[in-house]
This record gives C-alpha cells, structure tokens and sequence, in this order.
C-alpha cells in the first residue's frame, strides 16, 4: 500500500506536520492510539503520535530531531512513506471526567492534546481544559493546529513569557488545582515534566494518565524492548500503553531506558550527514 | 547388489573463522553430484519409516529415489506437494527426531541427510525456475488466516489448492512471521524465505501486511465476512525471567535482539537504519534453538566472548545438536549449572555482569530431564557487558485481550479439538498459538491439518445449502 503524503506544514522552526494517506490507520484511530512509521525498507519502525485521523488520513507532528527526522523532512507532497503500520496501543475511553485537562510541551504531547481535545469535547459533561507550552512565542505553532478552538478552557504558556503566561504548564496545573477541583489529567511531553506533573498531583489523589514514550520495534507485543514497571509488575508500552497512571510509573528506569540507543543516533547521524 | 555406503556425504560448509564475518548461510548446499550420491545410499525401505516421522507425510522415499535417478523435477515436485516450503523446512526442521532419527541406515551407518536433499532439491528448483504448476478451480467461499508464520503458510498454500479464496493477514511489515524474524539469515537465508512465500502470491493467496488482527481489523468482523478463519498467530512474546536488572540498558529479550538483527537488519546498521549494542562479553540466558541463534548473532555483531548460560548441562539442552556443533565451533562457550539470579548494573544503567548461583543436577522433572538443584551459598559475579534472555516465547496478548472468547488453556495457548477446531465452530488455531514453543514443522503440519478439516467444514456446509 502506498502512503502518499498529500500535505506538509512547518508549525515552527522544528516541529512541522505532515498529513499522510492510511485508510487502515485512520478508519480505527482513537486518541490515545499511535502509528509505526517506515520512510523505507531499511527505515527503523518510528513510533509517532497523531493529531488527526479522516477521511482515510493521518496528521502527524514531527520534530526535525535525529537521523531518521531528518531524513523524513526531506519528503515532500506527493512523495509517499513506505509504511504507515496501526493504530497501536490502548486507548483510554473517550467518557465523560467531568473537569479534564490536557497538558503538553512536546511536538508528540500537542498532536495528543489535539487528539483528546477533540475526543473529550464531544463527549457531553466534559469540561476540557487544555494546556500548552512553548520554549517562546517564535515556536508557538499557527492557530489552526493550536487546541484552542476545541476545548473549553485554553491556556498557552511560553517558558521565557515572550507570549501567553509566562511558565511551564505545570505552573498552570499547580493554580488550578489550588483553585478547584480538577477530576482528571491527561498529559504528554517531554518526560522529565510528566514526572513532575505526577508528584504535583499526587497529593490531591488526582487521576493523572500520561504518555510514555519508549523505544520500540514491533509495536505488538512482540519485541521486549518497551517495558516498563507499573507497581513493580513488567508492562509493555506497545500493547498495555502508550498512557499509564503517573503515580504508579518507576519513573528512573523510563528515562534511563529511553537513552540507550543515544550513541548509535549520532553515528548514524554522521553517516547521513556525510551522504 | 551394490555396497552400501555407510558414511554420508558431508555438507560443505563456510569455516568458522570466516561466517563469524558474516550472516550468509553455513551450509554451502549439496552440488547435484554430491546430492545424487547421498540420494543414492538411501535402502528404499519396502516401509518407509521415515514418512511416518513426516508431520506434513512428504514422500521422502519417491522424493530421494527421484534425486538418487538424477530426475531433479520430479523430486522437487514429489517435495511440494506435501510441503509448500521445503527450502525452509529443508533447513530448519528437527529431522534428527524425525525422519533421519528412524531411517533404517541409521542401524548401520549415517542415517540418509534427508533434511540436506530436501533443501537441495528446492533450492534446485528455485535456481532453475522450476515451479508447480497448479490447475486451482475457484471457489466462492472465502478463508481468512491470521499469522503469515509456518502454520498460515501452509493453510493457505492448501486451501489455495482447493480453490478457496484466502487472505493471509500479517502484523509486521514483512511476511513469514519467525522466519523472517526470529531465524537468522546464516541459518535461513531470508530470499529463501521470499521466494518461498512469493510462491503463495503466485497462486493467488491475498497476503495483507500491516495487518494487526485486534488493532485495526477485528476478529469478529473476519468471523462475520469470511466462510471460516485459521489462527497461526504463534507464540511471539517474550518471557522473563523476572529477576532484578531486566530494566538495564544491554539488557535485551532474545526476541528482541533477533527482531532488531533479523527483521530489521541491525547488523547493516547505518545501511538499514534500526542500531542494536552488543557488548564485548555478552550472556545468552537459555539453552533452545533460539538461544544459540541469538549468541551465533551476537558473535557475528561484533561480540568478542559470548556464553550460554545454562542451569543444566549442555546435555540437556533443548537446542538442536546441529545449533550446539555450529556454536561451539564459533566460539560460543558453555557456562553449564548457573543460573542467573539477577543482572548486575553499574551507575549509568548499563549491564555490567550478573550473579550466578551454581546448580547441580537432581531427580528426573516432567520434562523427563534431571532438574536443576540450587547449590546454597554458591552464589558468584561474572562481568557482561550485555545480557540476552532465550527463556522461550508464549503467545501473544494483544491477539488474546481482544478475542476472549476463545477458550484457552492457563498458559494462553488456544484450545483446539483432535481436527484444530477451537470452540467456535467456523476458527481453527495451530501452530505455537496452540502448542506453546514448538516446532516450525510441526506448525507447518497443524496448518495442512486445519486446511483439511477447514475443506471438510465448509464441503459439507455448501452441501447442506444444496439440499435445502
């Protein structure tokens, strides 16, 4: 099957989109799933995050980081990747929560916080409060592709104050939990904050779901290489994930798991560079 | 009457030294010289034992007669129709168990290198385009098969024969499930296992890639648009032990290690872009098939000292004895009677050895083998830099969370009567998703099996409809 890309959008001066064709992705995606992306045969299997799923197409959000990032950008409309593989992974159910937020400060946290503005906000009852942060107001992305226009409560901060509030989405989170009562947090990111956000909201019992990201092959179950400790027991971020409860995550290993393969980036960096 | 020829015809193979530079096969093949003669001691058993130990009833005796005449053709032929893969199996089945463990020449001599003329005759076939050719009558009812494995290789291969209408739905990105994953390319060349599967699309048989049954098709809507479904989806998750460490860098499944080295083609890394770190000394937990290609990989990426580590005797070993030889000449060592009680780190999170409680051996278990006994206060540290565990594999969740209903035992392997029906009365299952760790043979064999009694099911189904 082929996967023509039918649209390419820079969001910032790294992060940009790109919309691809995978009617069997697209037809089953629910917030919270991912997808496997190959450029190419001898591609790696690239776990990504979608913003959108329609009309027989993915969005997807891309950082301009590593070998294989890289490469992809230099894939243009009407050029085609060689697989788009899913969805993949649990998705939590799209219910009512009552008072929900979603917080994100990563180009992979803000295509799921678009997903589940979207999914929760149709859901009556549903309070949708969405958080995002940007480094400063040159990287906030076009309105369009921001969750504005799709929740009920939106604030956008930048961690140097050039726009929006001044801060990190956790700053946010800190004020409305000492303000009222949220019922639950979704959240994706950068991971070092994910751990953050849950020692914030652990002492208010709050429900806190987050995605984590780990290095992957298959995306079935069938490799290993994802595990991660959820009360002590293995897990697989694949197929029992990518969204576990923050307060139950042995947070150490997740980060130090997910740098294994830094080494091996830069040689293939360099490799590619040189070409 | 001639001499009988008590010794067999060695198969050339590539030196130790040399294929540990390399992932091209080991075995260099028979020449149709050195075919012919080995083909020739065969005795032509008026009952040929052999057969009987067959699990797909390849008629070996025709097939060697035919290769000992130097009628290629007709042997490879003789192959196919009973095996749709005989490159693979040729190369991957157990045949010291099976036929060449009860050839009669075994009583007197080498037993007839049956396994080696199968492949032979294949790869004959393959090098000069001889194909069968196969006169398929359509039928209208149409068969889904989930795992593109040896059990929904040959399921499909068989009901294609009879005319269905099969679609072979395949999670990963390429087809042939462990072939294509798990078993390495020196001991399985994987354009065998190309051509070997392009044979399928070649009758007809619609494989469908990127095809995860649970995730984006379900199994309910194969039951509700296909006349009947067979589950191959294998055993392909990996066990742990369970013990401290697992959560290290370096610390690997061997799953893993062969997917990234096999399916991935870490060893061209930065050719093919997925990477895989393998240490100066590296520790292969486990003694099975798998364990053995996982530490022969492991050697070949660049290990200088690789060990298995055993909590038995290599004796006991699980492993093929062809997989021990050819590991052993590579180099690999043999740590017998340890077992890994955890995998020591060091402060930045990588592997840096493990602590090893000495075993001995104790009464016979179930499994008929002495079990291994812990020694107290034995326990002792060894330096890896990586740490692979080949504990064996079980069927995968993702398949199972989302088809409860099908009845299962307490280890997950889907229940099936004596025809492989499960309990729903249009699925049958084979292969590992039923046995739990076994054989690509014995899959093979489950899924000529459940093409039978799939042809029988929906024959007597379209008769009743004729009736009424």
């Amino acid at each position: 099957m082929k996967h023509a890309i039918t649209k390419k959008v820079d969001l910032n001066n790294g992060d940009y989109l790109m919309e691809v064709e995978a009617p069997n992705v697209a037809e089953k995606f629910q917030p919270g799933n991912f997808v496997i992306l190959m450029t190419r045969e001898k591609g790696e299997r690239i776990p990504m995050s979608v913003q959108k799923a329609e009309d027989g197409k993915v969005s997807l959000f891309i950082k301009r980081l590593g070998k294989t990032s890289k490469e992809l950008d230099r894939y243009k409309v009407g050029d085609s990747f060689f697989q788009v593989i899913g969805p993949l992974g649990i998705a939590p159910e799209m219910k009512k929560y009552g008072n929900v937020a979603f917080c994100s400060d990563l180009v992979c946290g803000h295509a799921e916080n678009y997903a589940f503005c979207k999914g929760l906000s149709e859901i009556e009852g549903n309070n949708v409060i969405s958080i995002q942060t940007f480094p400063s107001e040159g990287d906030i992305y076009p309105e369009s592709e921001l969750t504005e226009h799709l929740c009920d409560e939106f604030y956008l901060t930048t961690v140097d104050g050039s726009k929006g509030r001044k801060g990190h989405y956790l700053d946010i989170v800190k004020e409305l939990l000492e303000e009222r009562k949220i019922d639950y947090i979704f959240a994706g990111g950068d991971l070092s904050k994910l751990r953050d956000l849950g020692e914030l909201t652990k002492p208010y019992l709050i429900p806190t779901i987050i995605t984590v990201r780990q290095i992957m092959i298959d995306g079935t179950g069938m490799c290993g290489s994802c595990r991660v400790f959820v009360d002590g027991e293995m897990k697989l971020t694949c197929i029992d994930g990518p969204m576990f409860d923050v307060h139950k995550l042995n947070f150490e290993d997740i980060l130090h798991r997910v740098g294994m393969y830094k080494g091996e980036e830069c040689k293939a960096m360099t490799a590619f560079e040189k070409q | 009457m001639e001499k009988i020829n008590k010794v067999s015809v060695p198969m050339r193979e590539q030196s130790p030294s040399e294929r540990i530079k390399n992932f091209k096969s080991v075995p260099l093949g028979y020449s149709e010289e050195e075919a012919k003669t080995e083909a020739q001691r065969c005795l032509q058993c008026p009952d040929p034992v052999c057969e009987a130990e067959c699990p797909v009833s390849i008629k070996i005796k025709d097939m060697i007669k035919e290769i000992g005449d130097g009628n290629f053709k007709e042997a490879f032929l003789i192959a196919k129709r009973d095996n749709p893969v005989p490159a693979i199996a040729g190369r991957v089945c157990p045949q010291e168990d099976q036929c060449e463990g009860v050839c009669t020449m075994k009583n007197i001599g080498d037993p007839i290198n049956i396994g080696k003329l199968e492949a032979f005759i294949a790869d004959w076939a393959m090098e000069n385009k001889v194909t069968e050719e196969i006169n398929i009558k359509d039928k209208k009812e149409k068969v889904a098969i989930v795992g593109s494995g040896p059990a929904g290789i040959s399921c499909a291969a068989d009901l294609r024969k009879l005319g269905y209408q099969v679609s072979l739905f395949e999670a990963l990105h390429k087809a042939g499930g462990v072939l294509q994953y798990g078993i390495p390319a020196f001991r399985l060349p994987k354009e065998i296992v190309e051509e070997e599967l392009s044979c399928l699309e070649d009758m007809g048989v619609d494989i469908q890639l990127n095809r995860i049954v649970g995730q984006n098709v379900t199994c309910d809507a194969l039951m509700d648009d296909y006349d009947a479904v067979f589950i191959g989806t294998g055993a392909g998750a990996p066990k742990f032990l369970g013990i401290k460490g697992e959560k290290l860098m370096g610390a690997y499944s061997a799953n893993e290690f062969l997917i990234r080295t096999n399916l991935m083609k870490s060893y061209k890394f930065p050719e093919y872009d997925t990477p895989i770190i393998v240490g100066d000394k590296v520790a292969v937990i486990g003694a099975g098939n798998v364990a053995m290609d996982a530490a022969r990989c492991a050697i070949r990426e660049g290990a200088k000292e690789v060990y298995i580590v055993y909590r038995r005797t290599i004796n006991e070993a699980p492993a093929r004895n062809e997989e021990i030889h050819h590991a052993i000449e590579e180099g690999i060592k043999m740590l017998e009677l340890v077992n890994p009680v955890e995998i020591l780190g060091n402060e930045d999170g990588w592997v840096s050895g493990l602590e090893l409680q000495k075993m001995k051996l104790g009464e016979e278990d179930s499994s008929g083998r002495p079990r291994p006994v812990p020694i107290e206060n034995s326990n002792y540290r060894m330096e890896f830099d990586t740490v692979i565990e080949a504990l064996g594999t079980i069927p995968n969740r993702l398949f199972l969370s989302k088809t409860t209903y099908l009845k299962k035992d307490p280890r997950d392997r889907i229940l099936v009567e004596h025809n492989l029906v499960t309990n729903i009365q249009n699925v049958y299952a084979g292969g590992d998703a039923v046995r739990g760790n076994a054989t690509v043979i014995l899959a093979l064999g489950d899924g000529r099996k459940a093409a039978a009694s799939i042809h029988k099911y929906l024959g007597e189904k379209a008769n009743a409809q004729t009736i009424f």
